[in-house]
């Protein structure tokens, strides 16, 4: 038997993990996460055998019925997949051995590595369905994860708001993911099935869908993913989620969570390779998501934060990437993809450094009061260095190569379409990647401890320690794996196919122009000249900005409200407008709805005063009412009968 | 021999009975226990011995008064099996959670098995008469458990639920009468039998006019609008939640809603399908719908008090089940998707059932551990009542349609079933689900998280026989959301059927 018969235990093990977790996880050795790292560490093992088994062209999609005709359950492996797969489980792996540590202490031990163990089961499972229900259900089951997690420590207000804001804003795209299906459900209930959404990729299906549907469908999946990837204009909830344990942001960052929404773009390209127009939102979309988060993360002081922005931007690149791909066509998944999965090791990397940097320092998590760390914690700092020189496009590290590939095609795009809005939106936001990261780095880890916190620091524990060197090793050269990667991923779907779809949605395939050099070198310019930037204003401090960072300086104003965007959604349209709604309601309810029913009974009880005159107590009157109302009823009676 | 109908009947009546009579706390919950179990046993034999097909099952007919044509006629098919499970097994968790009460032990056991018993009886009648006298006799346990067992205002709730449902229930005997007039009048066999009777009309055999028709139809569906309740019609539900026991709420908004939507699928259906009936009521009873689903969620929001915000949150979960009893029976080309409406909505009706017991069930918890139920005045309750919190979380997450959980099935298949007949209101009604989990999320926020409020001082977690429950119906609703036999079983067997049935009286393709 193969590897792949048995590849839906890759998701069940988590879940066999929580279950065992919640109900005898503190009973067991050091009060829980053993259950949820062997199960995850069984989960990984798996995805790599069934790894070897795709590369060596197997293929499955298994269903069973549920409880409707046609509406099933079941999982799927293909390039796409596994990749995903083995990238999920084995990070999350990465971070559960980590949490062993960081989570040493927590009363809730047990609790924690519960929930991380089915919010892993959930991405899992995600990746691993062969249809959209159920990919939808697993995508909300991961939702409901990170609003426990984020939320973990309930006691604060802040994460317990946070939260919430975290479930509320993603189930705005939800919604719109879960009408994208119902639309397209409508557009194939003609076919067998149409609920298995078997078909739904084949030229034929996609063909007799009117433009239009199809260009809705798209555009609600990419409102799923808009919510989900935390893309402008939902991505509100990405910095408030920094309230729960860093583990937990790790996990959110970079295997569980943020990626879904690409991959749900991903696993459904044929469809927007179909829809006319839907990708060129995407692409622009994505683009300006890169450098709108990346704008913001120039200001936070907040280490978490600033990575929570960059993750934001990152993602940015990843839509774009599919976006753009509308001119080169399948491949561009495998772009994407590459791109996902670098970041996912360098994303990982960064936020278990700022854990152990926040385990070292008493969870203070401004960058004010940190500084020259790299002596009290060596190994975490030059971790953290590799993560930064990686998520900055530093020439020959994992994220170069992956970015690089989506600079160069946005900007073939631009010389195809002539749109070079994206190529301008990923080209500008590299360089402040570079700034911003270094930006963090320089002040975290060099020059002179600013806080008493700073100059007790203490590195962290090998069980945290070793993880980050691994991540490290993987930031650094995953890059060598980019080619086979691409034909491995780019092939997923039918090229001839998306040929064809592509013809459909009104998208022109190019071959690739001889993009000038200049060009070609411009991404690693841009990291290279940004981190330069950093270097001189936080490093060397031959820049003085003190006299720009003020609130009398508009644009840093604006940056530090954060575009006002919380302010609009919160308070404005959250509180201000759906609170006056509900108190108008409410006020409807009590008042008129509710008065009509008072003022009614009202009027009969008044009528009835009137009759009571008739109630003489007498008990003769009575007593003729009664005979006189039996006759008529008897009449009555024997007149039907 | 008597069938098993009969015998839950039996069984719950003299169980009533005796618990009436007992003395002590521990013989009333003791009886109280053993009758509402044996009912509950029953009613799962019978399911598991229920073969999947149209027609009525487990029938009996004894003829009553022949003279008027009543006769002792019950049976289930599809959707009354589930409802004689729910109402069953929502009566004998209600025991167990009531297993501390004090006030009037014997008392308020043997109204609950009487509220047992009668609301088997509403889903299992076959004859008209028979369902209306089981459908008042409802009224009247819980009368008694609001009025005696209520909360300070319980005066005012208890006439106000039962003079506002008495009147609906008028309207509802007014159009019972005139068909049992219409048809003898044409047909010349007088006869309340339900099942002859919606036969009839649905074929339009009786010869009445499109005035008269109208009229029994808009009758009954006031009768079962009230009940469900649909807005506007809905201002006694919080009342009388506000001031019920706990398990008076638990069985009215678990059980006693559900008459109005059972009525929906075996009365209103059939009717509508009469060549007479106004296709006007497929519009009403989507707007009916919408209306509750968006409006309850906004009045919800507003809310202060936690069981207020839970009685509203019924209000939208029923309004669910019109717009999906809308969605099948309005003109559709295919009518795959009209069936997955209908049998959503059936399966809505369940799944309500056992959700809405937890929210009021956790909910009283509350209450009956730091004597208030405002949601401000609560706050970080999961410092002391960590098994509580859990049981109330899982029970709101399936209350907003967590997928995983018996209500996104049931939701699932109603929006995308009705979609294609009725989009617009489909489109609204989802308009409302961030809502619906905002608010949701909002009170357990409030309720449950941030730092514990001091004030409430020092207080105990759930009671064990509180939780077992409860406990027993989030598993039941997550068996109910999941792939697996049993959920499976339950839609695809037991309620399609019945639902492609009941949708084949109407004429090809729907209405409208």
């Amino acid at each position: 038997m193969a590897w792949i018969d048995y590849a839906y235990w890759i998701a069940l093990l988590p879940l066999i993990g929580f279950v065992l977790e919640l109900f005898i996880g503190k009973y067991t050795y050091k009060r829980g996460g053993l259950f949820a790292n062997l199960a995850i560490l069984g989960s990984t093992i798996i995805a790599l055998g069934t790894l070897m088994d795709v590369l060596g062209g197997a293929r499955i999609d298994v269903s069973v019925p549920w409880f409707y005709d046609g509406i099933v359950v079941g999982y799927l492996i293909d390039p796409l997949a596994i990749v995903m797969l083995c990238m999920v489980s084995f990070v999350s792996l990465m971070i559960h051995i980590y949490a062993l540590g960081y989570m040493e202490e927590d009363p809730d031990k047990s609790l924690y590595f519960a929930e991380t163990s089915l919010f892993t089961c959930g991405m899992l499972g995600l990746v691993l369905s062969n249809n959209l229900l159920q990919l939808f259900i697993f995508w909300e089951l991961v939702g409901l994860c990170s609003y426990l997690l984020i939320g973990f420590w309930w006691y604060k207000p802040e994460a317990a708001a946070a939260g919430k804001k975290a479930f509320l804003t993603t189930r705005v795209g939800d919604v719109l993911f879960l009408a994208g299906i119902i639309l397209l459900y409508f557009n194939v209930s003609h076919l067998p099935e149409p609920l298995s959404f078997r078909y739904i990729f084949s030229f034929e299906v996609l063909e007799t869908i009117p433009p239009a549907h199809l260009t809705a469908i798209a555009l609600l999946f990419l409102g799923g993913a808009v919510g989900k990837s935390s893309q402008f204009p939902l991505h509100v909830w990405i910095p408030d989620a920094m309230e729960g344990p860093t583990t937990v942001s790790a996990l959110i960052h970079a295997a569980t969570m943020v990626t879904a929404g690409i991959y749900l773009v991903a696993r459904t390209y044929p469809i927007f390779m179909a829809s006319p127009n839907a990708l060129v939102v995407v692409a622009v979309l994505g683009g300006f998501t890169a450098l709108f988060a990346a704008t913001l993360g120039l200001v936070v002081n907040d280490i978490k934060r600033v990575l929570a922005y960059s993750t934001i931007s990152q993602l940015g690149y990843m839509l774009c990437m599919l976006g753009v791909g509308s001119i080169i066509g399948a491949f561009a998944v495998g772009y994407s993809l590459f791109h996902l999965i670098s970041h996912a090791f360098f994303k990982a990397l960064l936020f278990l450094c700022a854990g152990a940097v926040l385990h070292g320092l008493a969870n203070t998590r401004d960058l004010r009061e940190m500084g020259g760390l790299l002596k009290k914690m060596p190994v975490t700092g030059i971790a953290m260095l590799i993560g930064a020189l990686s998520l900055s496009g530093f020439p020959l590290t994992a994220g170069f190569f992956s970015k690089d590939r989506i600079i160069e095609t946005a900007y073939e795009y631009g010389a195809a379409t002539g749109n070079f809005l994206p190529w301008i939106f990923i080209l500008v936001a590299a360089l402040l990647t570079a700034i911003y990261t270094f930006r963090l780095w320089f002040m975290a880890f060099t020059g002179e401890p600013r806080s008493y916190l700073a100059e007790h620091a203490h590195e962290a524990s090998k069980i945290m320690t070793t993880p980050l060197i691994v991540l490290a090793t993987f930031a650094l050269f995953f890059g060598l794996a980019q080619s086979r990667f691409y034909e491995f991923v780019g092939a997923n779907f039918d090229s001839h196919l998306i040929e064809e779809l592509a013809h459909l949605g009104g998208y022109h395939f190019h071959e690739a122009h001889a993009v000038p050099f200049i060009v070609m070198i411009l991404p690693a310019i841009c990291a290279i000249g940004g981190i330069g930037i950093a270097y001189g204003i936080w490093y060397n401090s031959r820049v003085d900005l003190s006299k720009y960072i003020s609130k009398d300086n508009p644009i840093y104003k604006v940056l530090w409200n954060k575009y006002y965007l919380d302010y609009i959604f919160k308070d404005l349209i959250a509180e201000r407008l759906f609170g006056f709604v509900a108190l108008v309601a409410e006020a409807f309810d009590k008042y008129i709805i509710d008065g009509v029913v008072n003022a009614i009974s009202w009027i009969v009880i008044k009528i009835g005063s009137v009759l009571r005159k008739v109630q003489t107590g007498v008990v003769e009157t009575y007593a003729t009412a009664v005979v006189i109302g039996v006759v008529l009823l008897i009449m009555l009676i024997g007149g039907v009968l | 021999m008597v069938g098993p109908i009969t015998l839950i009947l039996l069984v719950l009546l003299i169980g009533a009975v005796i618990t009436l009579l007992t003395r002590t706390r521990e013989q009333a919950r003791v009886v109280a226990l053993i009758s509402s179990g044996i009912g509950l046993l029953i009613a799962i034999k019978m399911y598991l011995t229920y073969v999947g097909g149209a027609g009525m099952q487990f029938t009996e007919s004894v003829s009553w008064i022949p003279s008027l044509g009543i006769g002792y006629n019950v049976g289930v098919d599809g959707i009354g099996l589930p409802m004689v499970i729910l109402a069953t097994l929502i009566s004998f968790l209600c025991v167990i959670y009531a297993w501390g009460e004090g006030n009037r032990p014997n008392q308020f056991f043997g109204l609950v098995l009487l509220m047992d018993m009668a609301l088997v009886g509403v889903f299992a009648s076959l004859d008209f008469f028979l369902f209306y006298i089981f459908w008042e006799l409802t009224l009247i346990p819980m009368f008694f458990l609001i009025g005696i067992w209520g909360g300070p205002r319980k005066h005012y709730a208890a006439i106000k639920f039962l003079i506002y449902t008495h009147v609906a229930s008028v309207a509802m005997m007014l159009a019972i009468f005139a068909m049992y007039y219409f048809n003898g009048a044409a047909t010349g066999t007088y006869t309340f039998d339900m099942v002859y009777l919606l036969d009839a009309y649905s074929k339009g055999v009786v010869s009445i006019s499109p005035l008269w028709i109208n009229l029994i139809l808009g009758g009954m569906l006031f009768g079962f609008m009230v009940k469900m309740p649909a807005v506007p019609f809905h201002t006694w539900l919080p009342d009388a939640h506000v001031e019920a026991p706990t398990v008076g709420s638990i069985l009215l908004a678990a059980v006693l809603l559900k008459m109005g939507g059972y009525g929906l699928f075996r009365v209103i259906i059939p009717l509508m399908a009469n060549p007479d009936a106004s296709t006007v009521f497929v519009l009403v009873i989507a707007i009916f719908g919408v209306v509750s689903i968006l409006f309850s969620t906004f009045v919800a929001l507003a809310q202060k008090d936690l069981k207020k915000l839970v009685a509203y949150s019924s209000i939208g979960h029923m309004g669910y089940i019109s717009l999906g009893v809308a969605g099948a029976v309005a003109f559709g080309a295919s009518e795959v998707p009209r069936i997955l409406a209908e049998t959503g909505a059936m399966y809505q009706m369940f799944s309500h059932g056992i959700i809405t017991a937890v929210l009021f069930g956790s909910v009283g918890v509350i209450q009956h551990a730091t004597g208030t139920r405002i949601i401000d005045d609560l706050g970080g309750l999961t410092k002391h009542m960590p098994k509580l919190a859990f049981i109330m979380l899982a029970g709101f997450l399936a209350s907003l349609g967590l997928p995983g959980m018996s209500g996104f099935v049931a939701e699932f298949a109603i929006l995308t079933g009705s979609f294609s007949q009725i989009p617009i209101f489909v489109l609204l009604a989802m308009f409302g689900i961030v809502f619906v989990a905002a608010y949701h999320l909002w009170a357990i926020q409030r309720a449950l998280f941030g730092p514990y409020n001091e004030h409430l001082g020092d207080i105990h977690d759930i009671a064990i026989y509180e939780l077992i429950p409860l406990a027993i119906l989030v598993a039941l609703i997550i068996v109910l959301g999941t792939p697996n036999p049993i959920c499976s079983h339950l839609f695809a067997e037991v309620m399609q059927p019945t639902a492609t049935h009941i949708l084949s009286m109407l004429p090809q393709g729907g209405l409208l």
